[in-house]
């Protein structure tokens, strides 16, 4: 089972799946009319579309470590490992273009010369940035894909059906609300052992909350207008309410929490990483490349590549997320611009 | 419907009517409170423009007018306990230990071998064999050493020591309450430890100290009598431990974390009543402790031989003085290493120690401080702690335990000269044997039989069964699985490195991560392959306290024989060792036992841990001695007068960035103003 | 008023037995009884000490028995000393509040006001390049994380010029607020972009309301409009979104304090939880949700204040 689950064909497979299926989502959330007003916004407002295309560069980099080949009888390599094959590794720390290693008692000439440097078991900095994308990617994904269905099913359930289906959505998210999120976070960690998945999850669950509870609210309101009324009058299940009348309505709210969330994902991962239940070992991760700069800036001279790379990398994830995040919530909205 | 909301911000007014600039600053001034806020804040801010993380010292000048010296040091974080029958761990140990004597003391200078010396003894106590193989240690207390002056004696004047204080010690190791670590190697040696627990637990479960312990014979007020089931020389070094540290009955029936008289009186576990150099003053969790010197401490002088040559000149003014040698001592609790050094280099922490990254923030390429710290007129100083990190096979693993050749291979492709030199900086030395430098039974020619080969490892492989990493009947890629403890960045870069270390053999290495608690649980269990981060810092310098790792008797729970390594020759020679004084028939044991090793390969030697001390001028003596962690402060030596000058110069704040950032301000202030100009032209 | 105030607080007690049951859960899958003897004592000791202390302990208990205990304790509010420092957790609590709100107090507050004269500034020059260019300032400063805004303080600021301590605390004194200054900024920081954007649109929806167009149709001065009612009015829509915050802030920052060794309850809740240090977790948990419920219901009670229609009821 688990020869299947890692062979890189199912892991391409998967990859292409998901990415097919985000699309198709968008796709089928596009016929809704009040989708098409927003693109047709969206597409003058120019912050929105430069924040899109910066992260479908992010998207594409992601993709590209995502995807694997074979290589010979070894380990599969992803698309940047062959792309990256003939940037030839270190011993330790070399300084952006330098010649020379760093340490001190090597006092070696490099392999080769490396655009951002080498990080201290001697790995290209900037390709190690590059593959980073892919661990913030698939932790953003598989949390939102874990929250998302999970915070907006249960709010719209329990804003629509109020009364005790209201009771419990709310006594379940009170209680999770209410003990402190590192805590859980932590624990579930320990718990489930350390992994990019168990790391969404762990984000997953703590992560519905907000959502739940905005959702349940715009339900609310949705409700007591005259077209649920008039559904109800015609005879029409809860069921079908839901699916065709309300789920289409309070939509919209979920692509921008999804996306503002999604930065905040990426943010959480850089403190996970310092509270040592980060990514697993031989995961380039953003986070734990700015949580060894805490280290690496007393040295002398100091490693400001490793840091400052893996924090421009995140800052302009997050930062193209939330202008999108708002630029997709003017389009919606455009009262509250 | 959309329409009309677009028409409706389109009728939005036309921005002129919101006019005048000054307008807007008449909403901060809706509250005068506002400006106030901000005007305390300013001046806040000026004046509390200083670095300096300290706290004012108790006195500005001793009682005769000369300056008041403090001395500045860290500890990684708040102590367990600070009883000393209880407290088990290094931290531990530096707190409490300047408060509380030792019975045998270590010579501060002489560290390679280790050699004890008088502490509240008189002198080191005299073996006496017996004709029934028992073995006693007549010891004597020296006269007049007090107990500091504390409320829990009668009048609050400290009384003095007495052997009963120290028998009360050994009583209190026996308390199972206690729960003192230190029960299970005692009473293994000691007459009676173990009788004395039953007969005195055994009428209401609680303890009656009215007890004897048969092994423990008080003679006089100033002398007592250890006796001992047998040969067992290691009990001098428990007597260099706080462990068995007089202890004040009073004190502990004092101090019972009750409340008396409306008051809440600490428990014993956290306050002190010692006889040491220091008072302990003030306690504040997760920020300091401060100690103040003892006037008139006599039971310890500064040493008057075995100095270091390069600075025994300047040491010899010291000599016979008496000690400590400044009025205060600071500890701060700083969980994190870098911040300890950030404060060293701006002179506010004495005598940090450099480790991983900070060595590189110190040390050039040649191995000298870098030119920064050698302008501020500072030194380095090279410190070893007795310690041995190594990785340990699961002997009963049914794939590594059963394949010596496998091991063996695996120990020679591990590259611990670059590791050292890519973590460490070069620093650590390569651990080539079990021992660390300073044991008896360490030597310095010995080379690790197994140490890094790479060519050699592929052979060994291929010998074993896996050419190439691949099972040579199945063709199967080898995996195997490495237990990690990753809890911080580092951890997790080192694991990174070994695990490509090993598999540039061709097999598959799956790293398992955990926190250090469930790695160690993982081991004692002897579920796991190989695991890493296992290592041994010793608790006594005693070739015993690391043989010991592999004896069979030791399988966790019992003991820390994590690797399950049994060898039944291994087992009598440790026996025939362990109760050996030292002398060449016990190096010849020795040798034998690193040879028994070297061909089993239970671990994969690493590294002994190693670091640099960074010494400031005003210090100039902050050498360290790994085995006397507290009580080495004694010791030190600080210049008030120089630190004071040096200090000032050194953080002089730099103003130029406020007023650009002023400036900035200003800039977006005036634009605003511009364009609001323009809007309503 | 009354009848509302009991209603909400029976309504806390369900929610604090889920509380305890997940953490009790949490804390027994977490670590075995042998893992925390071995945390606690250190690896070192082992064999009968650890059992001792297990035993000690009552770890080795069935789990229902256990857990009633743990209830019962939990109920009387007898949260026993720390596993790992002896100390009692009542005192532990005490001692870490006070340097906990000192951060967060005053970093809330003038988070608060500075977010409220950017926001209010932005709306005055609304869709102006000025304006643009702050929005997107705003979310800049959103968008770093903690850890690069402290590793930046503590090396720029603390290091290279020498204004602050880079690290350290101290209680009480005119001396303690050297220790603060650099530690309450970066909280700001933290906070000044999220907080910036969110009055920013509260404000501009506020704009939008009849009220200010039935104003400016009387002739009002477009700036008095902007600066009486419209911050009157959203101010209020402010502070019952922000209410809801206040209670939290006695559990500190978590990143701060640790970072730069502030001894609050952020601090003391990431060692609790790195020493499974079960009463301080447990402690810290209970605390934590107390403050939660008190949140929610200081936001109800702002609605109703600020809202006649509304009725706590």
């Amino acid at each position: 089972m688990s020869a299947i689950f890692n062979h890189w064909l199912t892991q391409n497979a998967l990859v292409i799946g998901s990415f097919a299926l985000v699309f198709f989502l968008l796709r089928a959330g596009a016929r809704n009319e009040r989708w098409q007003r927003a693109w047709v916004r969206l597409k003058c407002d120019r912050t929105g579309l430069i924040a899109l295309g910066i992260i479908c560069v992010y998207l594409l980099v992601g993709a590209l470590e995502m995807l694997r080949v074979p290589n010979g009888g070894g380990p599969t390599r992803s698309i940047i490992d062959v792309l990256t094959a003939s940037i030839a590794p270190e011993k330790t720390y070399s300084a952006p273009l330098a010649d020379e290693l760093l340490a001190s008692p090597l006092h070696e000439k490099t392999v080769g010369r490396h655009l951002l440097g080498t990080d201290v078991l001697g790995k290209d900095v900037f390709v190690e940035t590059l593959k980073a994308c892919r661990t913030a990617l698939i932790i953003g994904g598989l949390t939102t894909a874990i929250y998302i269905p999970l915070g907006a099913l249960l709010g719209i359930l329990a804003g629509y059906f109020r009364r005790w289906v209201d009771d419990v959505i709310q006594y379940i998210y009170s209680t999770l609300a209410s003990i402190p999120e590192i805590l859980l976070l932590v624990a579930i960690l320990l718990v489930l052992g350390k992994g990019l998945g168990t790391m969404a999850l762990a984000l997953g669950i703590t992560g519905w909350v907000g959502l739940c509870r905005l959702i349940r609210g715009e339900t609310m309101r949705q409700s007591e207008r005259p077209y649920i009324a008039a559904a109800r009058a015609l005879g029409q299940t809860h069921w079908k309410i839901v699916i065709h009348h309300l789920l289409p309505n309070v939509m919209h709210l979920v692509l921008i929490s999804a996306v503002l969330g999604f930065s905040n994902i990426v943010l959480a991962e850089a403190i996970l990483s310092y509270l040592g239940v980060g990514a697993p070992v031989g995961t380039a991760s953003w986070g734990a490349m700015i949580d060894s700069g805490r280290t690496e800036l007393s040295r002398d001279p100091f490693v400001w590549w490793n840091i400052s790379a893996a924090t421009v990398a995140l800052f302009g994830l997050v930062l193209a997320l939330n202008l999108l995040g708002d630029a997709l919530r003017r389009a919606f909205d455009p009262k509250r611009g | 419907m959309l329409e009309s909301r677009e028409a409706d911000l389109n009728a939005r007014p036309p921005r002129s009517r919101f006019s005048h600039i000054a307008d807007v600053l008449n909403l901060f001034r809706i509250s005068d409170f506002g400006f106030r806020i901000f005007a305390v804040g300013l001046v806040l801010l000026l004046v509390a423009c200083d670095n300096d993380p300290n706290p004012p010292p108790y006195h500005k000048t001793r009682a005769d007018g000369s300056p008041w010296a403090v001395r500045y040091a860290a500890l990684p974080g708040d102590p367990k306990a600070l009883d000393p029958q209880f407290a088990y761990d290094v931290t531990a140990q530096r707190a409490l230990e300047p408060v509380y004597d030792r019975l045998l003391d270590y010579h501060p200078m002489k560290t390679d071998p280790f050699e004890l010396i008088p502490g509240m003894l008189e002198e080191i106590p005299k073996r006496e064999d017996h004709a029934d193989g028992k073995v006693s240690y007549l010891c004597k207390l020296k006269r007049n050493i007090p107990f500091h002056d504390d409320p829990c004696f009668p009048g609050g004047k400290g009384r003095e020591v007495v052997a009963g204080d120290v028998f009360y010690a050994f009583q209190r190791i026996t308390d199972p309450k206690v729960e003192s670590p230190f029960y299970a190697p005692l009473s293994q040696n000691v007459v009676g430890m173990e009788e004395a627990r039953a007969a005195a637990t055994a009428k209401t479960g609680k303890f009656d100290y009215a007890t004897p312990i048969a092994g423990f014979e008080v003679i006089d007020s100033h002398t007592f009598r250890v006796h001992l089931k047998g040969s067992y020389p290691q009990l001098l070094y428990w007597f260099a431990l706080h462990t068995c540290s007089p202890m004040a009955r009073e004190a502990v029936e004092y101090y019972d974390g009750l409340k008396h008289d409306g008051e809440v009186r600490p428990s014993i576990k956290f306050h002190t009543v010692g006889h040491g150099p220091f008072r302990m003053k003030t306690y504040v969790e997760k920020l300091h402790i401060r100690y103040e010197r003892i006037e008139g401490y006599r039971t310890n002088v500064f040493p008057s031989d075995g100095f270091p040559p390069e600075k025994a000149e300047w040491l010899r003014q010291f000599a016979g003085k008496p000690l400590p040698l400044y009025d205060e001592l600071r500890l701060a609790i700083l969980p994190e290493t870098i911040p300890a050094f950030v404060l060293g280099r701006q002179g506010y922490m004495d005598g940090i120690t450099a480790n991983k990254d900070a060595f590189a923030a110190v040390m050039s390429i040649s191995r000298e401080l870098t030119p920064k710290y050698r302008e501020r007129g500072m030194s380095l100083e090279l410190s070893g702690t007795p310690s041995t990190f190594f990785m340990s096979f699961n002997m009963e693993d049914p794939v590594v335990g059963k394949n010596p050749k496998l091991r063996q291979a695996l120990s020679r492709a591990y590259d611990s000269l670059t590791y050292c030199e890519i973590f460490y900086s070069g620093v650590a030395p390569v651990s080539e044997q079990l021992l660390p430098r300073g044991l008896f039974g360490y030597d310095p020619n010995y080379k690790n039989p197994n140490g890094y080969d790479f060519e050699k490892a592929k052979q060994l492989l291929a010998e074993a069964g896996y050419p190439n990493g691949r099972d040579a009947k199945t063709g199967q890629q080898l995996e195997l699985t490495l237990e990690e403890p990753v809890s911080s960045n580092e951890q997790r870069q080192r694991a990174e490195y070994q695990q490509r270390a090993f598999e540039a053999l061709g097999i598959k290495i799956k790293v398992n991560e955990n926190t250090h608690a469930r790695v160690v649980e993982r081991l004692e269990r002897g579920s796991y392959q190989i695991g890493s981060g296992t290592g041994w810092m010793a608790d006594y310098p005693d070739a015993e306290n690391y043989f010991f790792l592999f004896y069979s008797k030791n399988f966790p729970p019992a003991g820390a024989n994590y690797c399950r390594y049994s060898r039944p020759e291994f087992d009598r020679t440790y026996e025939k060792m362990a109760v050996m004084e030292n002398g060449p028939e016990r190096l010849a044991l020795i040798q034998r036992m690193n040879e028994m090793l070297a061909e089993d390969c239970p671990v994969i030697f690493e590294f002994s841990k190693a670091y640099y001390v960074v010494t400031p001028p005003w210090g100039k003596w902050t050498h360290n001695h790994p085995m006397m962690e507290g009580s080495f402060n004694k010791y030190h030596y600080v210049d008030p007068v120089l630190r004071a000058r040096l200090r000032r110069e050194w953080n002089r704040p730099v103003l130029w960035p406020l007023f650009a950032l002023g400036a900035l301000i200003a800039a977006g202030l005036a634009y605003a103003i511009r364009w609001n100009r323009k809007q309503n032209a | 008023m009354l009848s509302y105030l009991v209603r909400r607080l029976l309504y806390a007690v369900p929610i604090l037995f889920g509380v305890i049951l997940i953490t009790f859960f949490l804390d027994n899958v977490m670590m075995t009884p042998n893992e925390k003897a071995g945390r606690v004592l250190g690896n070192k000791a082992v064999g009968k000490t650890r059992e001792e202390w297990i035993r000690n302990r009552g770890l080795d208990l069935p789990m229902p028995t256990q857990f009633v205990r743990y209830v019962k304790k939990t109920v009387t509010l007898d949260f026993g000393t720390s596993w790992q420092t002896g100390r009692e957790v009542r005192k532990i609590f005490l001692n870490g509040a006070g340097p906990s709100l000192l951060i967060t107090v005053p970093g809330f507050f003038a988070a608060f006001t500075a977010s409220l004269a950017l926001a209010l500034f932005q709306v005055f020059v609304r869709d102006s390049p000025l304006d643009r260019g702050l929005t997107i300032a705003t979310v800049a400063l959103m968008s770093i994380p903690t850890m690069v805004y402290v590793i930046f303080g503590q090396a720029v600021i603390a290091l290279g010029l020498s204004y602050f301590p880079a690290y350290g605390f101290s209680y009480g004194g005119f001396g303690m607020v050297r220790f603060l200054l650099l530690p309450v900024a970066i909280f700001i920081m933290i906070n000044l972009g999220y907080n910036t954007r969110l009055y920013r649109a509260i404000f501009l929806e506020e704009i939008q309301q009849d009220y200010v167009r039935t104003a400016l149709a009387k002739g009002l001065s477009g700036t008095r409009i902007l600066t009486v009612h419209v911050f009157k009015n959203g101010l209020i829509a402010l502070i019952t979104l922000v209410v809801a915050q206040l209670p939290k802030l006695v559990l500190g920052s978590l990143l701060i304090e640790s970072l730069f060794g502030i001894p609050g309850l952020g601090n003391v809740l990431v060692q609790a939880i790195q020493n499974a240090d079960q009463p301080v977790v447990m402690a810290s948990v209970i605390l934590g949700s107390v403050l939660y419920i008190t949140g929610l219901i200081l936001t109800d009670i702002c609605y109703a204040l600020a809202d006649p229609r509304i009725r706590l009821s």
